[in-house]
């Protein structure tokens, strides 16, 4: 990393200072639900309820944080490359010795990476302060078993996991993202969908197939069931420690499944086309200035 | 020496439109230079191409480089301030400083900070707070803590009060320039920036009408103030434009005989105001 990334990464938490303030102000709604909320844990009797329950709770408060962020590096991402040209602000950073490839991947890096980040550290400290506030509240032996370490170990483990699977898998949707963002003179939400959903339209006017249709859905849905194995992964698995009580709880190393995500042609041939939109988007940087 | 600004040929098309038409600009060291046009006359695009901004056709090479290839390493020894307005609103003083001194080689901070120390600009406050004249302060110190070869301003006072206009020209000669540095401004408020020039280039329609230095002005060109029993005889000269003031007419010429006007009235240099007027009226004589 060069010294204008780090200049080029600080600047961008300067201008977006939602990218902290908004699972700051999430997380406080949370800790807030856990000081007045209705405590309603039912007792935990054996080793693997209360390991169940911490399983829930961290997986409950890791997928509110995931989702969030995913709406808002959404966000980040179409607005990054509009809104200094938009406020004609493009002609002061140009006039800085800064390549625009430098620039556009400093805007990618902090969409797919250090927004994530900063969403895990945030779920990370709420899921704590919120177990300590439980515990205390429910004064039983529910507190410890929220405040399960290895558990909290594995959370780790998946927040990471799913944070590079993530920025892989949504590759070529950041891509397109950059891309409008780069191109388009006004509404980028709306260059963002119409383009998409004119071609499945045609497609299927024309064809009657629904090739676009299939494969943007898919890009948008499937990401859990190509890197999770399939069978009994915990993030889709609603209350899994309920109703499944019985069976042991898989461990993370069990629900993970790297080898075959990283060896998944669809993974790859995405990512291809995301690097093509990303590239596209830096040459576009390149020619268009203020609006 | 060779030229800091080189353009052969440079033209720009947006579409059907020619905004750039076949330019040819040089643009020596130690000069300030005033690309001078009406609006829609291709002067913008001319610093775009300049600035690395916007592709082109032609050749042209600022610094020795070619700008649209080359544009980070040129702006290394160039700066721009394209209108004073473009300081993002979010920025706050201390952190605009602190990124231009992070990513710039040649930024000066003490420069900066003493430039500003002048002023009634702090260090917390944010773009969206200062005055149009304020952010043009903020920006002169950025770009004048820069040790750059090459300063081009596009309309730099647009949009700012005689105060303000003043203050920013005369920390530019004073505080700025010396002869190693050299500006380029556009502008289409002449009388405002004639008095600091050392060359002119008139641009109209997309096309290089006039490149000269001050210098030259006045051996090139006369004005002459004809009474009206020798206005044929002075018509006779060739003056590429007329202009009738209170029943007195003055007619422009370029390359004439100095001998000959001066039986025809009194003779002065024209000032780059009346210039820019007699030359871009298109030959009205």
């Amino acid at each position: 990393m060069n010294n204008n990334s780090t200049w080029l990464i600080r600047r961008e938490f300067w201008e977006n200072r939602a990218i902290w303030m908004i699972p700051a102000v999430f997380g406080g709604l949370l800790l807030l639900a856990a000081l007045f909320g209705q405590v309603s844990i039912p007792h935990l009797s054996s080793p693997q309820e209360s390991e169940e329950a911490a399983t829930a709770f961290l997986g409950a408060v890791g997928i509110m944080f995931y989702v969030v962020m995913g709406v808002y590096s959404s966000w980040y991402l179409l607005d990054c490359l509009y809104t200094d040209r938009r406020d004609r602000s493009i002609l002061f950073w140009k006039s800085l010795p800064i390549s625009d490839a430098n620039s556009v991947l400093c805007k990618l890096l902090v969409g797919m990476i250090i927004i994530p980040l900063v969403y895990f550290a945030a779920a990370d400290a709420t899921a704590l302060i919120a177990a300590f506030i439980l515990s205390i509240r429910a004064r039983a032996s529910i507190g410890s078993s929220l405040w399960n370490g290895d558990v909290w170990w594995q959370m780790q483990v998946l927040w990471m996991y799913a944070i590079v699977t993530t920025a892989v898998w949504y590759l070529p949707v950041a891509g397109w993202l950059m891309l409008v963002s780069a191109y388009a003179k006004r509404a980028v939400m709306l260059w963002a969908v119409l383009p998409p959903l004119l071609l499945y339209i045609l497609e299927r006017v024309f064809f009657g197939t629904n090739t676009v249709g299939h494969t943007i859905a898919r890009r948008l849905t499937a990401l859990p069931s190509v890197s999770f194995n399939g069978s009994n992964h915990v993030w889709t698995h609603e209350g899994g420690f309920v109703d499944n009580g019985a069976s042991p709880l898989p461990s993370v190393w069990q629900v993970i499944n790297p080898s075959g995500f990283f060896t998944s042609a669809e993974v790859w041939i995405g990512a291809a086309v995301g690097i093509v939109l990303i590239v596209a988007a830096i040459q576009l940087r390149m020619r268009r200035s203020e609006i | 020496m060779a030229a800091l600004i080189e353009a052969r040929d440079l033209t720009k098309k947006y579409g059907a439109h020619i905004a750039l038409d076949r330019a040819n600009l040089n643009v020596e060291a130690g000069r300030i230079v005033g690309l001078i046009g009406p609006n829609g006359a291709g002067k913008t695009s001319a610093l775009r191409a300049i600035l690395g901004l916007t592709n082109y056709e032609g050749h042209l090479t600022v610094l020795g480089r070619e700008p649209m290839r080359d544009r980070t390493e040129l702006m290394n020894e160039c700066c721009f301030i394209a209108d004073v307005a473009v300081l993002p609103s979010w920025l706050r003083v201390d952190q605009a400083i602190d990124f231009v001194a992070g990513v710039h080689p040649r930024f000066r901070r003490d420069r900066a900070v003493a430039f500003l120390a002048k002023t009634q600009v702090t260090g917390k406050r944010r773009m969206r707070e200062l005055s149009k004249g304020m952010k043009t302060q903020v920006h002169l110190a950025l770009t004048m803590a820069i040790d750059a070869k090459l300063l081009v301003l596009d309309e730099p006072t647009l949009g700012l009060d005689i105060l303000a206009r003043r203050a920013f020209y005369d920390a530019l000669v004073n505080d700025y320039m010396d002869e190693t540095r050299t500006i380029l401004i556009t502008t289409h408020q002449v009388e405002e920036v004639e008095n600091l020039l050392t060359d002119i280039i008139f641009i109209d329609k997309g096309r290089i009408v006039m490149d000269t230095s001050l210098e030259d002005v006045a051996t090139r060109f006369a004005a002459v103030a004809v009474t009206a029993d020798r206005l044929d005889a002075a018509r006779a000269e060739k003056p590429f434009y007329e202009r009738h003031i209170l029943g007195k007419v003055v007619l422009y010429f370029e390359n004439a005989d100095p001998g000959k006007l001066g039986g025809f009235g009194e003779i002065h240099t024209p000032s780059v105001s009346d210039l820019f007027v007699a030359k871009l009226s298109g030959g009205a004589a």
